[in-house]
């Protein structure tokens, strides 16, 4: 049954190709293509299925052990394919009449499928040639898809951002397979993984450790892939494609990069200073991502920001060594940010007629921007919002796994827990209820609610991706820091925190009208442009085509 | 070999400013049938005589032709003929020859030549339907002519390298047998590729579609085209799928 991995790809190329060869009428190409992705959702969640059962690990290589196309049958690819194939079906539907009215409707349905193919080929991949392909294969079908509007210069201008940083995503990736295929004169994933775990110490050039090098250069072609800061400017930008193009990207296409980290966690697992590199580079981009997303004017640009601090936060994950956790991640965050996309229409057209909003304490708060006429008592409340958080989200990992704080990386993400879980009671400080304390009975309570959903299913994913106790285990301690330093910092970061609060509940108390002065305003010039990245990347674009025209003068053009 | 024999080769296998000799040919030839034969047969001849040099050619010999490609695959960018563009690509990717080992380099020029052959012929194309083959002369071909543009866009992305064409292998192999600095040559190379490849896309088939008047391929052209590019695939994936 496992040998159904073959037909995944199967099913959508087929499709793709009978489209072409009947080119048929709208209601034939729907069918044709939505019959393929019901189909090869069903497959996959017969594989997810077996996968679950205990199945084994099984390779199928197409066209002998020598060539490109074998496919791998593992929790990972089972369960990736299973969100590929479930996010591409809901595309489908939706496009059949959200398309009906565009040009081009055989080509986007075509594009569609070959998109499906590659992402799935991408996930089930078992050697290195075929992930190249897939790998490389995605950002130029992504291109075209963003460019449906064959009118629209703009839409390919944008489309070419996309593309141009998909290459310089997939090059690093190509660097660290030939590394690897210099190394261990195999493209199969499964040898190199046991030849690395044989020895993991082995040297490249200049006679540094391989698995440093090709997990930094994997971890290149994820922050490309994953829109992190400095690569993220194509995000934003590339809102002109079709909605549910855009639904596809930000629910599928982006996460790629937490899935790659994943796919090589057996190299991973021998490095150290790469996964704190990870955690940085995710980190900064969680960060700046937030920012700009609460600092933009165009509600389209906003949300591409709100995806790139959801990569950032992703990659982090990985950064801690909590690989399953990421999974996790990008597919909740898939989930939400598609449904966001492409209800996106709906709720714009019901506004129109009515703006839907309940006046609430909430939308007094949100809307109004009307404060609380009166407030508990500030200290009590920074208490219970510093108390409250940490308690639950301690019991709920103690729930899950008691050596919890042996691992440095999820006392991490408890940081972030805990001042998420912080900010959530703050706004209740400040909002205007008739019955505050009902109010923050059942935040509190929605918050448990959250925070055991959360912890409970990532154990879940820990477990089913990496059934190994130790392997798992190895991730936390790769990723890892000296244990004083680490508590040093723990130190610190909680005293940031809790001092942090209770002057954010001091100021409050005691707020006044105060023009923000001109470091804030400079500050904020700068978030509203986005640092200038864009500027600056179009400058030496500019910059680099002016050199070439000059020499072609020079050279006579031959 | 002497340094003299090198030289000559640098005719044929591109080194600058010895490749200033084939550009201006091949621009200057319209006869399209001697135009096809210059674009197979020009590197062939570099690595018949290749080959009667004995062992691998000197490291500096190698760093040239790597610059050699890097200043073309730049200069592309700002290349608006069509017909150019295929002599500056073809350059710039000859060039890459001197990097492969030399039981393997007569096929991947041929893999190097193929798409480059193909895009030929759809330059002669344009050329006879609108008396020249510019970009951003007659902007959205995708609208006019639906089945040449399909055509039009896989064959040039098979010509930059993009898988599953077999000059994706040719890459793959160029960087096996690539040291640490001709790699990160062999990367700014294929970024400049797929930077030109998409300047030239868009410059021919977006925009709003100024050339309605414009007959399209005929419905066998376009099967034949696309048999062609699903032969030189299969064709790479068979003998160059392996990359070794």
């Amino acid at each position: 049954m496992d040998k159904l991995i073959l037909l995944l790809p199967a099913v959508p190329l087929a499709s793709a190709l009978l489209i072409l060869l009947t080119a048929g009428t709208r209601t034939v190409v729907a069918r044709i293509s939505i019959g393929a992705a019901t189909l090869t959702f069903l497959l996959t969640a017969i594989l997810l299925g077996i996968s679950l059962g205990g199945a084994e690990t099984r390779v199928f290589a197409l066209f002998g052990e020598r060539t490109a196309g074998s496919l791998m049958f593992d929790p990972l690819s089972s369960l990736m394919a299973l969100v590929i194939a479930g996010i591409s079906l809901i595309v489908h539907v939706y496009s059949v009449r959200y398309m009906a009215e565009e040009s081009g409707y055989a080509r986007f349905f075509t594009l569609l499928d070959l998109m499906t193919a590659a992402l799935l080929v991408m996930v089930a991949a078992a050697d290195l040639l075929t992930l190249l392909v897939a790998w490389h294969l995605i950002g130029v079908l992504l291109y075209f898809l963003l460019g449906q509007d064959t009118r629209s210069q703009s839409a390919y201008r944008y489309g070419f951002w996309t593309l141009i940083t998909y290459r310089i995503g997939d090059l690093p990736l190509v660097i660290a397979a030939v590394l690897l295929y210099q190394a261990f004169g195999t493209w199969s994933l499964a040898a190199i993984f046991d030849g690395i775990a044989l020895n993991p110490h082995i040297q490249t050039y200049f006679g540094l450790p391989l698995a440093e090098v090709v997990a930094a250069l994997i971890a290149l072609a994820a922050f490309a892939r994953s829109a992190q800061f400095l690569l993220h400017t194509w995000l934003p930008y590339t809102m002109e494609g079709p909605t549910p193009v855009s639904a596809l990207m930000h629910a599928g296409i982006v996460n790629a990069g937490g899935f790659l980290i994943n796919r090589f966690a057996a190299i991973y697992v021998h490095t150290g200073g790469v996964l704190h590199w990870i955690f940085v580079v995710g980190l900064v981009t969680a960060i700046i991502g937030s920012v700009l997303m609460l600092t933009q004017n165009d509600v389209k640009k906003s949300l591409g920001y709100s995806t790139m601090g959801q990569m950032g936060f992703m990659i982090m994950e990985c950064g801690v060594g909590a690989f399953s956790l990421a999974i996790y991640h990008l597919i909740a965050h898939g989930v939400f940010k598609g449904t966001l996309f492409l209800s996106a229409g709906t709720v714009i057209g019901e506004a129109r007629q009515n703006d839907g909003v309940p006046k609430d304490d909430l939308y007094t708060f949100v809307v109004q921007r009307r404060p609380a006429r009166s407030r508990q008592p500030w200290l009590l409340m920074a208490a219970i919002t510093l108390a409250v958080p940490i308690v639950v989200l301690v019991l709920a990992h103690w729930l899950v796994a008691e050596d919890f704080f042996q691992k440095q990386g999820a006392v991490v993400l408890l940081f972030f827990g805990w001042v998420t879980g912080a900010q959530l009671l703050f706004s209740t400080y400040r909002m205007q209820s008739e019955n505050p304390l009902r109010l923050i009975a059942l935040i509190i309570f929605s918050f448990t609610v959250v925070v055991l959903g959360y912890t409970m299913i990532s154990h879940v994913f820990d477990v089913f991706l990496y059934p190994d106790e130790q392997f798992r285990a190895s991730i936390y301690a790769a990723a890892g820091i000296d244990l004083r330093w680490f508590d040093a910092l723990v130190g610190i970061m909680s005293v940031v925190i809790v001092v942090g609060w209770l002057r954010a509940y001091y100021a409050e108390r005691n707020a006044g009208v105060k023009r923000p002065g001109p470091v804030w305003l400079n500050l904020y010039a700068l978030f509203s442009r986005e640092f200038y990245i864009v500027d600056l990347y179009s400058r030496l674009t500019r910059a680099l085509l002016s050199v070439a025209e000059r020499l072609n003068v020079w050279l006579r053009w031959v | 070999m002497s340094t003299l024999g090198y030289l000559l080769i640098g005719f044929f296998l591109p080194l600058f400013p010895f490749s200033i000799g084939f550009n201006a040919l091949l621009t200057r030839v319209t006869n399209l049938p001697l135009r096809l034969i210059l674009l197979l047969a020009w590197p062939q001849i570099g690595l018949l005589l290749l080959a009667q040099t004995d062992g691998a050619p000197p490291a500096w010999i190698v760093t040239w032709a790597m610059a050699t490609s890097l200043l073309y695959s730049l200069r592309l960018l700002a290349v608006r003929e069509l017909g150019r563009w295929i002599a500056f690509l073809a350059t710039a990717a000859w060039g890459l020859l001197w990097l492969l080992p030399a039981a393997q380099a007569a096929l991947h020029a041929l893999w190097f030549s193929l798409p480059l052959l193909l895009l030929a012929l759809l330059t002669a194309s344009l050329e006879r339907r609108f008396g020249g083959a510019y970009t951003g002369i007659y902007q959205g071909l995708a609208q006019a002519m639906p089945r040449f543009s399909a055509v039009l866009v896989i064959t040039v992305l098979a010509a930059v390298a993009t898988p599953p064409a077999p000059t994706f292998f040719s890459m793959l192999s160029a960087f096996l047998n690539a040291t640490p600095g001709l790699m990160s040559g062999l990367v700014a190379v294929w970024l400049l590729w797929t930077w030109a490849a998409a300047r030239l896309l868009q410059g021919l088939i977006v925009g709003p579609g100024t050339c309605e008047a414009a007959v399209d391929l005929e419905r066998a052209g376009a099967w034949t085209y696309t048999a062609a590019l699903l032969t030189l695939v299969v064709g790479g994936a068979v003998f160059s799928g392996g990359v070794a």
